[in-house]
């Protein structure tokens, strides 16, 4: 379990991470959004202790990384696949990752195996491909069987085989009770993936919830052979309509008074024609996402970030 | 990527894992891992490689040349001190700063954060590797003084307990001025010019200082120790360990404590 109250960092004037609380359950997997630069590295690396805030806490079991005994029996982290010595090689990598958490070193070929590296494994890690590293990365998180995952963006480098498969990992790892936290700038690389969403903008946790609730659609969309009828009969149920092309109707639905039966009833009653009634396609969290990337060039101090 | 698996992976999720109650990282451990990642790396043992190599071919120069250079146990001595003084500081320094430069920090303090055992295990293996090609050295002198005796030549046997634990502090200090470096820069480049450019520059200051160079010039506090004549000299030999160990160590362990690792 992860949680954090309002971190809060800036580097010099420039804010970068603004008032995050995340809180991540066991056996969910959350996905933390936001374009490059928005904060979402710096948040991670607040998280295990490897930058301090300026204010907000953050803990992990219950406890704050830096107090964790041994931590990486606790949580696997894994920020940045190239941050591994190029002249070591990948199963050296993995022995001292074992060996620093006190599991068998033995428990070290069983992850290479586990990510597909047993067939590189005695190559240095200087000769891997950024996809390679990733897997080594994971490798490394997972081989003190840790009941949390911390990622940041461990898509970066992966063919769509390869997400497929890092997808199919973390599912098992969450279904198993595990937590998992990762980052990508990309919302269709972890929409697949998530149950959760939180998506930070400029420091500051713009949305945030199950993505079920995120990407559903916030209305319905009708469509008539006799639009003047269906329009009056809308007004009548003083349900507020937006018309669109083609004799369509969007209807909004977010304040729960407005159900897709409900607007059934009113059209049987009224005797009006529907020949569609269905959710209107959930472009709401795409259009939110992109919106925020196009705000972010205008900031170019946190591109580091 | 050239291979994947697309077999289920093991549960690794495991909520009955221990807790965070686990006892914490023993020091020993943190020394083996710390040992494994000075040696297990394709530079390190290169370096270590060449290191022995160096210091059996210095050794052939007081053979070899007989008639120039002293036929005495010291100055036998003298050559495989030389050797690992030139590439033993650059593996103590390779083993602080590739933390840095190969920005496996990353991964480091993020399995051991409390940063300063982890430096304390790195200053603890450079010391235990320098004991170990300290004997090397010795031993590689005592084959050389062996193959110089079976060839018939007289050695003036001058080895005293003096000059043995002078030449054991002499490899000693000259790792920890590396670690310092290291420790300090986080930088393998600019530590290893600087180890070898700050001893040359403070011993041509001494030429003109000569009252300061006791003090400071480490050269100078390393001949001392190397012929023996370290303990007229402590006060001096003191102020430079201060200066050239204790000073910048400190400030190592300070900044990399307090640093933000990216």
């Amino acid at each position: 379990m992860i949680t954090t109250t309002a971190l809060t960092k800036s580097y010099g004037n420039a804010p970068v991470v603004r008032d995050v609380s995340l809180h991540c359950e066991p056996g969910t997997i959350t996905g933390f959004l936001g374009p490059n630069g928005a904060g979402k590295s710096t948040t991670l690396r607040m998280i295990v202790g490897l930058a301090r805030p300026d204010h907000g806490t953050s803990t992990i079991a219950g406890r704050p990384f830096v107090e964790l005994p041994n931590p990486t029996r606790v949580v696997g982290t894994l920020l940045d696949p190239s941050a591994m010595h190029a002249g070591r090689t990948g199963r050296a990598t993995t022995k001292i990752a074992a060996r620093m958490a006190g599991v068998p070193t033995g428990r070290a070929d069983d992850v290479l195996d586990l990510v597909g590296l047993t067939h590189a494994a005695d190559r240095r890690v200087g000769d891997y491909s950024l996809g390679m590293r990733q897997r080594l990365g994971i490798a490394q998180t997972l081989v003190a069987e840790p009941q949390v995952l911390i990622l940041d963006e461990p898509a970066n480098g992966l063919d769509p085989e390869g997400i497929a498969w890092m997808r199919g990992l973390l599912r098992d790892f969450a279904d198993d009770g595990g937590t998992v936290l990762l980052s990508s700038h990309l919302l269709h690389e972890v929409q697949a993936t998530v149950d959760h969403l939180v998506v930070i903008s400029q420091g500051a946790v713009v949305a945030s919830g199950p993505l079920t609730e995120l990407l559903a659609s916030s209305s319905l969309l009708l469509r008539t052979p006799n639009p003047q009828a269906l329009a009056r009969a809308l007004s009548s149920a003083r349900i507020d309509y937006r018309p669109g092309p083609d004799d369509t109707f969007t209807v909004d639905v977010r304040d729960g008074h407005v159900t897709a039966e409900r607007i059934a009833r009113l059209a049987l009653d009224q005797r009006v024609l529907l020949t569609e009634l269905r959710q209107s396609d959930s472009l709401g969290l795409e259009q939110l996402f992109f919106s925020l990337t196009a705000t972010t060039t205008a900031h170019p101090q946190e591109a580091a970030a | 990527m050239t291979s994947t698996t697309t077999t289920r992976p093991v549960p690794t999720g495991n909520a009955q894992a221990p807790g965070p109650a686990l006892p914490g990282i023993p020091f020993g451990r943190l020394l083996r891992v710390e040992w494994d990642k000075a040696t297990n790396t394709r530079a390190a043992r290169w370096l270590l490689g060449l290191l022995a190599a160096s210091t059996v071919g210095l050794m052939l120069a007081p053979l070899l040349a007989p008639s120039s250079i002293d036929q005495t146990y010291t100055s036998y001595l003298s050559f495989p001190a030389a050797a690992l003084a030139i590439l033993l500081p650059v593996v103590a320094i390779l083993t602080l700063t590739s933390e840095w430069s190969q920005r496996t920090a990353l991964t480091t303090f993020t399995q051991e954060p409390r940063r300063t055992r982890v430096i304390t295990a790195k200053v603890a293996v450079s010391l235990l590797l320098a004991g170990a090609a300290a004997v090397f050295g010795a031993l590689i002198t005592a084959a050389g003084l062996g193959v110089a005796a079976a060839t018939g030549r007289e050695l003036d046997a001058n080895l005293t307990a003096g000059v043995l634990v002078g030449y054991l502090l002499s490899v000693l200090l000259n790792v920890l001025m590396g670690v310092a470096l290291g420790a300090l820069l986080h930088n393998s480049a600019a530590a290893i010019v600087l180890s070898f450019a700050l001893p040359t520059a403070f011993a041509l200051l001494g030429l003109a200082l000569k009252s300061w160079a006791d003090w400071i010039d480490p050269s100078t506090t390393l001949t001392w120790l190397l012929q023996g004549q370290w303990p007229g000299h402590m006060p001096q030999i003191l102020v430079s360990v201060a200066v050239w160990v204790a000073i910048p160590l400190a400030a190592g362990l300070v900044r990399t404590v307090r640093c933000e690792i990216t």
